[in-house]
């Protein structure tokens, strides 16, 4: 469903002219799955996603969503999939409903599917009550009901997390990762990105450990403390880390050396 | 491109507008009750509104005639006004006058505090009146024609004592001054100062023995007019001493009082020419020998068109202007601030329909709140002069413009907002914040209200020229059209390319704020923190072989400044010497130190290769060759191109300073090598070093070729300054550009630029020697040599075919960069699919 290989990125740096955002990444999610990438800030999760739902262009690489390639048909791309981040904000001035009716027909519903799918939808996520609220006078949970309504309103195969839950309050996370895990039962092909661990213990199938643009390790939970011999994923995650800084180290010094 | 999904966005924005209330205030709440707010607010500071008694001294009035008198018991007679009694009141008059019973109550006026005692005035009044005449030299003078009067004798007029008072003579003031000027600097300030702490705005010196000395001269005219001798028009008049008048011009309080006093003093002394006249038994007519007769016949709507001519293309383009700004920076900015920009850029509307969409709201706002403005000034302005001028004498009548005026009010204001909406959409898009989004305001504010202030100025009309210029063409048609709606009909002719250039200018605007959605670094641009040192020792550390694009942004700015300061300082001074030689070395020095050196050392400071930056490498002949021979096709292409232009009066004639360099080349008294060296080697290596070296090597970086070539050449026509040469520069610029990018070298442009220098330096100087043949070439009546259409077609085609070429093999290299660069992604999945 999502296939990333040998993706590379890079922008330009005022200070250091050019910077790797991402570095040979390569990995593969399948329906009914979801895949977690855990990195700490600034590892290139959020470029990652981003390409993904073509907000980015790749600098070299391939990646395809539902066997459409990014570069060539954006758009295809992006009906295709659902993403939600803490930086995808909602209006201040429009409703509950408003917004997810706004997003519904941009994405080509016809009229009466899409009032079907929103009244199904505000009913499951129990949003009945907040329905004719302004966005701006929403709590951080409200928001982020309607958010998660806006990003599966068009029902995508194909849904991508980038930290849905930074910045929410414990309740609040709760709710969002039970309403991620109901969306993989229905079979979604799910990208999640987080740096909390927990999360990823719970939720994920697969995870990848990414750090300075590089994928270090990937693989189910089983597999990956096996084969690293560690206890859990917070120690396989420092563990991880380390090493690729003091190789990071080592080749500046015999470089400059 | 849905409209569906345009419409959607377009929708949504609206109301998202409206909702607002701030914009709501702003654009239906403000113009709908400021202005009749504004209006009411004037009419009513109006009604009690009294203008402040100017107070003016008068001293030795005593001696002013009796008949006709000037003064009477309140101050200046208030037959001397034109309006009477309502102007007296406006003036304080203290006239000075020796006591006489009966007198000395009226004049002991008890002074309001902090204003000086009729004493106090009088005395400064006096020490001023002194040092003026000292001044003036007029002291002396004075006492002389005193004693003169004191003892009256007829011959006393003769006498040449009086001759040397002539000097000074009431109409020959100005000449008086400018002769005793150096005098005067030196006790200026003293007077100025001690006038302006005087406490009174104008005085009046009369003369000692002034009346005296009048009724000398009326008896002397009566006499003589009676006798057949005639009269000593000299010798008469020289007897009157002058009246002073004293004021100060940068004070507005003198100036308004002198208004009056002046205006008084004219209509009194043409009462002293009536009443000299009839004593000397002279005939009416005398006094206004020349007749005159005005004869109004503007009509009272043309009366208002010309007030809402001025108000309201100035009204149309500001309020358009802010109309757009502000929901521009809230589609863009804001969105970016509130996060919803990334919640946009994944729906699957595209970026054209999204850019589009918003558009749409903008424009329509700008559009509304100009209209509302203008219509809400315009019924505020009706009936303010309806109120103000009941009863007043020269009613003014602001009644609205006509239909058609209106109509077209309405069909200009569209493009006009249109441009207003995709320049502030782009550069909301562009800024990171709301609020540095607002910072943009400021200079777009002020270069439109340059604009449009240069259009108020009655001087200015539509030409071809202004008609292509935003901003200025929709205010200067809409001016025109207000102003004479009946004989509008050749400006109706403009409204075609004001209209055509406009909606151009508004798609290109357009097209930016598109190519803005279409770049991710603008969208997802981090504010950084900047600072001067770390980034000043980063630009001298981290060097790249080329400029990057805001240094090559720089160095065009640093050239411009240069040239803007060298106006003042590098003027040839042609009084001496040889003028030609001068001018032609001040030309050397200025492309050498202010277009090739910054560039030069932009280059060696900023770039690590001076090989990559000023494209310094051997070129294949067939790009000399190109080089050459485009000159040559170009040359009689665009001479004729601005011929036509100018005898189509798109740009005015060449100035003087541009002549006198054509001059030079004409006049064939330098030997060549000279001319070639100042005219075409110079220009050749110093501008292509800068605009086809730093600069366009800067702004290839991005990889987009035509912007950058067509930006270095616009850059490259501004440098020229005149608009004639700046259009040819700009055209040849593209060429040039061309050039470099083809052959990846300067030197097949420096081929070109010299050629072409070296071609028009002997077209203006030895062009004489070719053979008109009225086939290729011809004259036109000043002996200049023209191309004609056969030479032209023919250097086009040639033209046409090696631009082509060039941008054919341009193309080829980009392709095949791209490739190596950026794997093509359907080679990557055909592959991929054959694994599978």
């Amino acid at each position: 469903m999502i296939r990333v290989q040998g993706l590379f990125k890079e922008f330009d740096d005022p200070r250091s002219g050019v910077f790797r955002a991402l570095d040979d990444v390569t990995f593969e999610v399948r329906p009914g799955e979801i895949y977690g990438l855990l990195g700490p800030n600034g590892a290139g999760k959020t470029t990652c996603l981003r390409i993904l739902s073509t907000v980015l262009r790749p600098t070299r690489g391939l990646v395809e969503v539902d066997g459409i390639n990014v570069v060539r048909n954006p758009e295809g791309v992006r009906s295709r999939i659902g993403f939600m981040s803490c930086n995808t904000g909602i209006y201040d001035r429009m409703t509950a409903w408003e917004m997810v009716e706004y997003y519904g027909r941009l994405y080509g519903i016809p009229e009466e599917k899409l009032q079907a799918r929103i009244t199904e939808i505000f009913n499951v996520l129990q949003m009945n009550d907040i329905r004719d609220r302004l966005g701006g006078k929403m709590s951080t949970g409200m928001k982020q009901k309607v958010s998660i309504a806006r990003t599966i309103v068009h029902d995508p195969p194909v849904i991508i997390f980038d930290e849905p839950t930074s910045g929410l309050d414990v309740l609040v996370a709760r709710a969002v990762l039970q309403a991620v895990s109901s969306l993989r039962d229905q079979g979604k092909c799910i990208i999640f990105s987080t740096h909390i661990m927990r999360e990823v213990e719970k939720l994920c199938n697969r995870i990848g450990i990414i750090h300075r643009g590089k994928i270090l390790a990937e693989g189910t939970l089983p597999e990956l403390a096996d084969k690293y011999q560690q206890p859990d994923v917070e120690e396989l995650f420092f563990d991880l880390i380390q090493r690729r800084e003091e190789e990071v180290r080592n080749s500046g010094a015999n470089s400059e050396a | 491109m849905s409209w569906k999904n345009i419409r959607l966005v377009f929708l949504r924005e609206v109301r998202d507008q409206l909702r607002d209330r701030r914009t709501l205030f702003m654009i239906t709440i403000l113009p709908v009750l400021l202005y009749p707010m504004l209006g009411l607010g004037i009419v009513e500071m109006m009604l009690t509104f009294s203008e402040q008694p100017r107070v003016v001294v008068i001293l030795n009035a005593d001696d002013l005639p009796t008949s006709p008198a000037l003064l009477d018991q309140s101050g200046i007679g208030e037959e001397w006004f034109e309006n009477g009694a309502e102007e007296t009141s406006k003036l304080r008059v203290l006239a000075e006058r020796t006591p006489q019973a009966g007198n000395e109550e009226k004049s002991a006026r008890r002074p309001r505090r902090g204003e000086k005692t009729d004493e106090e005035l009088l005395a400064v009044a006096h020490q001023l009146a002194e040092k003026i005449e000292t001044l003036h030299g007029l002291r002396p003078v004075a006492d002389e024609s005193m004693e003169a009067t004191a003892t009256p004798q007829p011959t006393s007029a003769e006498s040449p004592e009086s001759n040397t008072s002539s000097t000074i003579s009431s109409t020959d003031k100005t000449a008086e001054a400018a002769s005793t000027e150096a005098k005067l600097t030196a006790a200026q300030n003293d007077i100025s100062q001690q006038f302006g702490t005087s406490g009174f705005q104008v005085l009046v010196i009369i003369p000692k023995g002034y009346r005296a000395a009048m009724e000398a001269m009326q008896r002397e005219i009566q006499t003589s007019s009676s006798a057949t001798t005639g009269v000593d028009a000299k010798a008469v008049a020289t007897r009157v001493p002058p009246v002073l008048v004293v004021r100060n011009s940068a004070d507005d309080k003198s100036m308004v009082a002198f208004g009056r006093v002046q205006k008084a003093l004219q209509s009194w002394e043409d009462a002293v020419r009536k009443f000299s006249f009839e004593q000397a038994g002279l005939p009416k007519e005398l006094q206004h020998p020349a007749r005159l007769a005005w004869i109004e016949v503007a009509l009272e709507e043309q009366v208002a068109a010309s007030v809402w001519s001025k108000m309201f293309p100035a009204l149309l383009v500001i309020m358009a202007l802010t109309g757009a700004f502000y929901p521009a920076i809230d589609l863009g900015a804001g969105e970016k601030e509130r996060g919803t920009m990334e919640t946009l850029l994944i729906s699957p509307a595209k970026r054209v329909e999204l850019v589009l969409g918003k558009f749409a709201t903008i424009m329509l706002f700008s559009t509304a709140t100009a209209l509302l403005n203008l219509l809400s000034m315009g019924l505020t302005g009706q009936q303010m002069s309806a109120v103000m001028s009941d009863g007043m004498a020269n009613r003014v009548s602001l009644d609205f413009p006509g239909l058609a005026p209106l109509a077209w009010l309405v069909i200009l204001l569209l493009p006009l907002s249109a441009l207003f909406s995709a320049l502030c959409l782009a550069l909301a898009t562009f800024a990171r914040s709301t609020k540095e989004g607002q910072y943009y305001l400021t200079p777009l504010l002020m270069v439109v209200m340059g604009l449009t202030m240069f259009c108020l100025s009655p001087a200015v009309e539509m030409t071809p020229l202004y008609s292509v210029i935003p901003v200025v063409n929709v205010a200067l048609l809409l001016k025109g059209l207000l102003l004479n709606s009946a004989s509008s009909g050749n400006l109706v002719v403009y409204a075609i390319p004001v209209l055509i250039s406009s909606i151009g200018y508004s798609m290109l605007a357009l097209w930016w704020a598109i190519e803005l959605y279409n770049s991710e670094d603008v969208l997802f641009r981090e504010a950084e923190k900047f600072d001067i040192r770390m980034w000043f020792r980063q630009l001298l550390r981290t060097k790249d072989a080329v400029p990057a694009l805001p240094e090559a942004g720089f160095c065009f700015i640093l050239i411009l400044m240069l040239q803007f300061v060298a106006m003042t300082y590098m003027k040839p001074d042609l009084t001496n010497g040889d003028p030609g030689l001068t001018m032609m070395r001040l030309i050397v020095i200025q492309q050498l130190t202010m277009i090739a050196c910054p560039a030069v050392f932009m280059g060696m400071l900023l770039t690590t290769s001076l090989r990559a930056t000023f494209r310094l490498r051997m070129p294949s002949i067939t790009a000399m060759a190109l080089g050459v021979g485009l000159a040559i096709v170009a040359h009689p292409l665009t001479v004729e191109l601005s011929q036509f232009l100018v005898e189509h009066q798109v740009f005015p004639e060449l100035p003087e300073s541009a002549r006198q360099v054509m001059g030079l080349m004409k006049t064939g008294d330098k030997p060549t090598w000279l001319l070639l060296l100042v005219f075409a080697v110079t220009p050749a290596i110093c501008e292509e070093l800068a605009f086809r070296g730093f600069i366009l090597s800067g702004l290839a970086r991005g990889g987009r070729l035509a912007i950058a070539v067509g930006i270095s050449s616009m850059m490259f026509g501004i440098i020229h300054m005149i608009p004639q040469q700046a259009f040819n520069a700009a055209l040849l610029g593209l060429v040039l550009g061309l050039l470099a990018i083809y052959s990846r070298s300067l030197f097949p442009a420096m081929a070109f630029h010299f050629c072409n220098n070296a071609i028009a330096t002997f077209h203006a100087g030895e062009g004489g020697r070719i053979v008109a043949d009225g086939v290729f070439f011809s004259r036109d009546p000043d002996g200049f040599l023209r191309y004609d259409a056969p030479l032209l077609i023919l250097c086009a085609i040639a033209g046409t075919l090696m631009i082509m070429h060039m941008i054919k093999v341009v193309i080829r290299d980009q392709d095949a960069k791209r490739r190596g660069l950026v794997p093509d992604f359907r080679d990557l999945t055909k592959g991929e699919e054959v694994i599978a």
